[in-house]
């Protein structure tokens, strides 16, 4: 390459710096505003451009190529309704931290402003659902741009950007010059009152005399990478780990210290445990709502630890004892070094005299346990598991036993039904050598399933799972608890699965029967391509136990109540 | 309880924006908001001045430090810095009551800066209840419109490093 750089077009040098940036990947929708751009892709066979059916479930293929990976995910669309079917998918990886970059073609700037065809405020709409998004105005500017939002996307904590391209600026052209090496260095240092060391030294006192200790466990392990560490932690001093939706599987679930999943749809034990703990060291989460029920009586007798990356996080749930601000698994290495070890036997005995024998709430026969026991069992540790949101994400993160780090994908915070499916298909490209399942309920299967078309074109070998019973069902749940029983909206017909898989070219199945699981799991495992698993499902089943909205851990739903409760 | 907020921000609406917005998005009570050149060029100072707790001026003051665009970010109650807003208030002024307003202005120390036939154009600057009862004082004379800054505030203590 010249000194002088390369006269290269704005699109041209969008695919250069896409590359040297290390992406391989790409999702996305062409349009009219972004034709430039994927004139110039093909020059780039380095970039495998996914052709989706629709632009949301690129930015969730995104998503879940950024989960799986640790690195970020692309998606590509056009201006106006392109641009606006982000929306969902950028809010998702809003709330849970992913780093996806959105790129999305603008009409011309001379246009800008008219109301042009096609032409939306998109940079206006993403404001709050983006960690940083922007509008090239030139093209002398674009390639640090993108650098600056790649850059930004992936430090500290994580989450989306959006780069606005007009057309015209991807039609430009100027000399381009490669990345000078030098990286934008952008995450700001942390500051702390007292010096770190102290602090970690303070925490450690405070562990060495808690009587009733736990950890408690979030997306941040699994974004740090802190999973060794966590575990030395727990080990030296003995304290149960709980791990919160998005922690799942950042600890091993068949470790003798695992306690399960807290909050909501946590069992009676576990929350119990919070509730009576007076030390609770919580690592890379935010004690979102869903974790702690109505927080005026959470946890009452805890001093909590809070060791977050971003420091807006630190009691802005729940009151913090002592923050420790900082990367999850620098900060526990420093902890588990710190602390001295211990034991807590007494105390985890009384939380395992709290358990309770799960309550089979289930009549029928083909039971959520027995579904998900069997996946696991046709694919034991080389799978990772996609999940929807609703009763179906809930069986499976407290019945799926992970054991590897970074196996369970959901969207925790957004609660975006649709996720599943196209959040799995890029989990399969990351993870081209493991089993793939997305698993939704018939609600969530159908809010995307046009994407079975992308994983036949694109040969993306997606095993797909859906809970079929004829409900929105946690909604039906909910109006069941709470509404008197009114089913308003919530019965949901759904198409012929196994003729649908047909018409796509897949092979299918329904399972009514338990006895039917072994075999037909066996059949859509060893299938090269994707396949669909509908389960008939007994259409009123329960997740219990269940926290009511507003109510503390202490007042969990156990069984189907006799009447309705109030909201 | 008042609290200050002072913002460094990219000089360009989009950083404004989204600072503004994460304000809105985080429902806290705002008393003022005004915005200028910052210190250096190419960036703006934004300040808001919020009547909460410090917990939630804290928070407020995260959530907005981390925003793409925002360079820097501090927090003081407003007892303990200088706080200043700049009114412009055009009233009704007879010419035979004249001396009145110029009475009291000289009481506020605020001056005439544009004189037309039965009115004028009084600016005076000060902390919000000070504008506030200056804006008061005027009422007898008929208020055609005013305009009002808003609180700039500086802590009366450099900034710990």
């Amino acid at each position: 390459m010249s000194v002088g750089g390369e006269l290269l077009s704005g699109a041209e040098i969008l695919c250069r710096v896409l590359r040297e940036e290390g992406v391989d990947t790409i999702w996305g929708y062409p349009g009219g505003a972004i034709m430039p751009f994927y004139h110039a892709l093909p020059d780039v066979p380095e970039i495998r451009h996914i052709l989706v059916r629709h632009e949301q479930a690129a930015a969730h293929a995104a998503d879940g190529y950024a989960r799986a990976t640790g690195r970020f995910g692309v998606c590509v669309a056009t201006s106006g309704p392109g641009a606006t079917n982000f929306v969902t998918g950028l809010a998702t990886a809003h709330m849970d931290s992913s780093p996806v970059v959105a790129i999305t073609g603008q009409v011309p700037r001379p246009m800008m402003g008219r109301d042009a065809f096609q032409e939306t405020d998109v940079l206006g709409i993403t404001l709050p659902i983006t960690k940083h998004n922007c509008l090239i105005g030139d093209v002398s500017e674009l390639a640090e741009r993108v650098r600056e939002a790649i850059a930004i996307a992936t430090a500290g904590r994580p989450g989306p950007v959006l780069i606005d391209v007009p057309k015209d600026v991807q039609n430009q052209k100027t000399e381009y010059r490669p990345a000078s090496g030098a990286r934008f260095s952008l995450t700001p240092g942390t500051q702390h009152l007292t010096p770190l060391d102290e602090r970690v030294q303070e925490a450690a006192g405070l562990i060495a005399a808690a009587q009733r200790p736990l950890i408690m466990v979030g997306h941040g392990v699994i974004l740090a990478e802190a999973y060794e560490e966590v575990r030395r932690l727990a080990e030296r001093t003995g304290i149960p780990v709980i791990t919160t939706l998005l922690g799942i599987s950042a600890f091993p679930e068949s470790h003798p210290l695992h306690l399960g999943m807290p909050g909501m749809h946590g069992e009676v034990h576990v929350n119990r445990a919070i509730q009576h703990a007076d030390v609770i060291v919580g690592i890379g989460l935010r004690f979102d709502d869903r974790v702690t029920g109505n927080t005026k009586g959470f946890a009452p007798r805890a001093k909590i630890v809070h060791v977050d990356l971003d420091r807006s996080e630190v009691g802005k749930n729940v009151p913090v004892e002592l923050a420790l601000v900082g990367d999850a698994r620098e900060i526990t290495a420093r902890l588990a070094a710190a602390v001295a070890p211990r034991g807590c036997d007494a105390w985890r005995e009384e939380i395992q005299g709290w358990a309770r024998h799960r309550e089979e709430c289930y009549r029928g026969d083909l039971s959520p346990e027995n579904i998900v026991a069997a996946i696991h069992d046709t694919t034991p540790d080389r799978c990772t598991i996609v999940t929807d949101v609703g009763q179906h994400q809930m069986w499976v993160a407290k019945l799926y036993p992970y054991r590897r780090p970074n196996t369970h994908i959901t969207s925790g915070g957004l609660g975006t039904m649709g996720f599943a499916v196209p959040a799995a298909m890029g989990v399969k490209l990351a993870r081209p050598e493991e089993e793939v399942w997305a698993i939704s309920g018939d609600g969530g299967f159908q809010m995307n399933m046009q994407e079975i078309a992308t994983m036949v074109q694109e040969r993306i070998p997606v095993k797909m799972a859906v809970f079929n019973n004829g409900y929105l069902g946690m909604v039906r749940q909910w109006q069941q608890f709470f509404h008197g029983g009114r089913y308003s909206a919530t019965p949901i017909w759904s198409p012929d699965y196994v003729k649908l898989a047909d018409a796509y070219g897949i092979p299918g199945w329904r399972v009514e029967r338990a006895d039917e699981l072994e075999s037909v799991l066996a059949r859509a495992s060893a299938e090269p391509g994707p396949v669909l698993v509908e389960f008939v499902i007994e259409q009123e089943a329960n997740v219990f136990p269940m926290i009511p909205p507003g109510a503390t851990l202490s007042e969990p739903i156990e069984a189907e109540p006799a009447a309705a409760v109030g909201d | 309880m008042a609290h200050a907020l002072s913002l460094l921000l990219d000089h360009e609406l989009l950083a404004l924006n989204r600072a503004v917005g994460e304000l809105r998005r985080r429902h806290v009570p705002i008393e003022s908001i005004a915005v200028g050149p910052g210190d250096v060029p190419g960036q703006a100072r934004l300040t808001v001045i919020l009547n909460t707790d410090d917990a939630t001026a804290e928070m407020t003051m995260r959530k907005l430090h981390k925003l793409s665009g925002v360079r820097g970010a501090r927090r003081f109650p407003v007892d303990d810095g200088v706080t200043c807003e700049l009114a412009l208030v055009k009233v009704r002024v007879p010419h035979e009551r004249h001396a009145e307003l110029l009475d009291v202005c000289d009481m506020f120390k605020a001056t005439v800066v544009d004189e037309l036939p039965e009115q004028a154009i009084v600016q005076l600057a000060g902390t919000g209840s000070f504008v506030l009862a200056f804006v008061r004082a005027l009422e007898r004379f008929g208020i055609l419109e005013m305009a009002r800054s808003g609180s700039v505030a500086l802590p009366r203590v450099a900034p710990a490093q």
